[in-house]
């Protein structure tokens, strides 16, 4: 199942492709390519970090959005 | 394999303790397993006499059999005994006795603890029914224990508070067992990402619990020293606040809803797949679905307390976090639903199950997403609407998929195959009898009758007594699920290996019935 990609530096994830792995797991969905190039990159550190500082993010946006509509 | 037909079982392992103390002194996975499923049925049908009072109250207006004070005791202790003593400890047992076998680990990490965390759950439970029968009965301030009211309670909220600490201390426990096991005890070969889905969800169930278990100790505690020892956390004459309480319990309640749901998605991500004869249609996003409906499930809290009173930005905060749940849990269905797409489908009783899983939660789904919206809940707080809703979510949800997960893997417990007509009446009565029961209470609801009544206005009356009717009809038809299982431990025909033929997972290569040790040499997973 996990595929070795030679042309991928192994452990090396880029913020963007963490944030991109995050975000699309926040919805629910993420591509199977996707997916298997995570397996690869992508460590545990990475992947709670980012899910926090997304949590965050998500929180903050939906406080700046319920203000903007009440203000 | 090889190394479980091997030690198939007894003489290998030495002296081993018979009768009752073999279930007092066990280590063992599958006994422990076995006994938690035991009680969570014992307390099931405990829980469902309380219900069956409730309904036969209710089935005429004016008091009928008991007095205001008894029957609110009847709702608050039908909905502790489900939640705490019924679903959430058959969740547990299906995690001992499925998790070892399907990651290829001979037994829980802890197996000491695993042991102690069950052994704490009967003397809770036997505080919770004894505290009917101390002076003043037993709490009746409702599951959620609110203040001021439980503050005011006789000892029988004393024996609860007593009864929750310890049955919390046993989910964290056994949370710790889990996670431990999850995570160092896999075959070799097994990454996270080929876990079968039922570990999956039920690791990060196991999360949910250890961040929320503390926070209901600290709320009952505070409960405790307010009402024995001259605190005043609640009490707004000496400072306190009686909110103070609600927002804390639902901090714990609300993921407490996921706790008692998502083990439940996990089984029905095993059984749809094998009798669709397909592999689960988005593996990993299913996976990020139910990582996502756990953080998610933090930051929804006060919807449950829309009408306490908070500035509008905070209810509409917690309304659109609320109804973003929605995206994840409909990623779920849909695959679900693409599973069983072009699959070889055929319908034997777990498969019915988890087709009514997924049919009758989505609408308890859907009710959720009408109560979210705050304007419409300030309406239906503590209706038969909301009633109406987490029975659809509990009852056809939780407990449909532990009904589902228990025919599912009976053959392999037992070694028999259970009689397919009986789970056949069984799943149909239930569905039927639920329905019956559950759907009148939207439109009782919605017409404004009131939850933790026991008497209501004449124009309530057609509502409740199809819903009793519904309720006894319900009821009567767990018995056919007793004797189903009864009737398949005692014998019945041969269960093969891999009892179905669409099913994949380390379970289903060793023996059936399940020898007492399973994968003591790990298989390699390729």
């Amino acid at each position: 199942m996990v595929v070795s990609d030679p042309a991928a530096d192994p452990r090396k994830a880029t913020p963007l492709q963490v944030a991109k792995a995050v975000l699309s797991a926040f919805i629910g969905i993420r591509r199977r390519a996707a997916h298997e190039r995570d397996l690869v990159t992508l460590t545990p550190v990475q992947v709670i970090v980012a899910g926090v500082v997304a949590a965050v993010i998500f929180v903050l946006s939906l406080v700046l959005l319920v203000r903007f509509i009440t203000s | 394999m090889d190394a479980a037909h091997v030690h198939n079982g007894h003489g290998a392992h030495g002296h081993r303790n018979t009768g009752l103390m073999r279930w007092v002194t066990t280590t063992n996975h599958k006994d422990i397993g076995t006994l938690y499923l035991v009680f969570s049925l014992t307390m099931f049908f405990i829980g469902g006499l309380l219900a069956l009072g409730i309904r036969a109250e209710l089935f005429q207006p004016g008091l009928q059999f008991w007095q205001p004070e008894f029957f609110n005791q009847l709702t608050t202790m039908h909905g502790l005994i489900m939640v705490f003593g019924a679903i959430m400890p058959a969740f547990v047992g299906f995690a001992n006795w499925q998790i070892p076998m399907m990651i290829g680990a001979p037994d829980m990490a802890f197996a000491r603890m695993n042991n102690w965390s069950f052994w704490l759950l009967p003397p809770a439970a036997l505080l919770l029914v004894a505290s009917f029968f101390v002076p003043g009965g037993a709490t009746a301030a409702g599951w959620t224990l609110y203040a001021p009211l439980s503050t005011q309670m006789g000892p029988g909220m004393d024996l609860a508070i007593f009864a929750l600490h310890i049955m919390g201390a046993s989910s964290i426990m056994g949370s710790i067992n889990i996670i431990t096991t999850i995570l160092n005890m896999r075959a070799p070969g097994m990454t996270l990402m080929k876990m079968p889905l039922f570990v999956w969800t039920w690791l990060i169930t196991a999360y949910l619990l250890i961040a929320v278990m503390p926070v209901l100790a600290g709320a009952i505690t505070m409960l405790l020293t307010d009402r024995h020892f001259g605190t005043n956390f609640f009490n707004a004459a000496g400072g306190g606040d009686p909110v103070l309480f609600q927002h804390i319990f639902w901090f714990f309640g609300h993921p407490e809803v996921y706790i008692m749901i998502l083990p439940g998605f996990g089984i029905v991500s095993q059984i749809v797949p094998t009798f669709s004869r397909k592999p689960l249609f988005g593996y990993s996003s299913m996976v990020y679905a139910t990582a996502s409906i756990a953080i998610l499930s933090f930051i929804v809290w006060a919807h449950h307390m829309f009408t306490v009173g908070m500035p509008a930005a905070t209810q509409l905060f917690f309304m659109y976090a609320t109804m973003l749940i929605a995206v994840p849990t409909g990623v779920k269905v849909f695959n679900w639903i693409a599973t069983m797409w072009k699959g070889s489908l055929t319908f034997e009783t777990p498969m019915l199950f988890a087709c009514g899983f997924i049919f009758v939660f989505s609408i308890g789904g859907f009710t959720g997403l009408v109560l979210a919206i705050t304007p419409v809940d300030i309406q239906l707080q503590d209706t038969y609407y909301v009633v109406a809703h987490f029975h659809y979510v509990l009852v056809a949800g939780s407990l449909f998929a532990l009904f589902a997960g228990a025919y599912y893997w009976l053959p392999k417990w037992t070694g028999h195959l259970y009689d397919e007509r009986l789970g056949k009446w069984h799943f149909w009565l239930s569905m039927i009898f639920f329905n019956v029961t559950f759907f009148p209470m939207h439109f009782a609801g919605l017409a404004g009758m009131p939850r933790r009544v026991p008497d209501y206005a004449l124009q309530f009356a057609d509502f409740n007594m199809i819903s009793s009717i519904g309720a006894f009809g319900f009821g009567l038809a767990q018995l056919i699920f007793v004797y189903a299982i009864v009737k398949c431990v005692r014998g019945g025909e041969k269960a093969k290996d891999k009892t179905w033929e669409g099913a994949e997972g380390l379970e289903w290569q060793v023996p059936s019935p399940a020898p007492y040790h399973t994968w003591e040499t790990p298989p390699v997973i390729r």
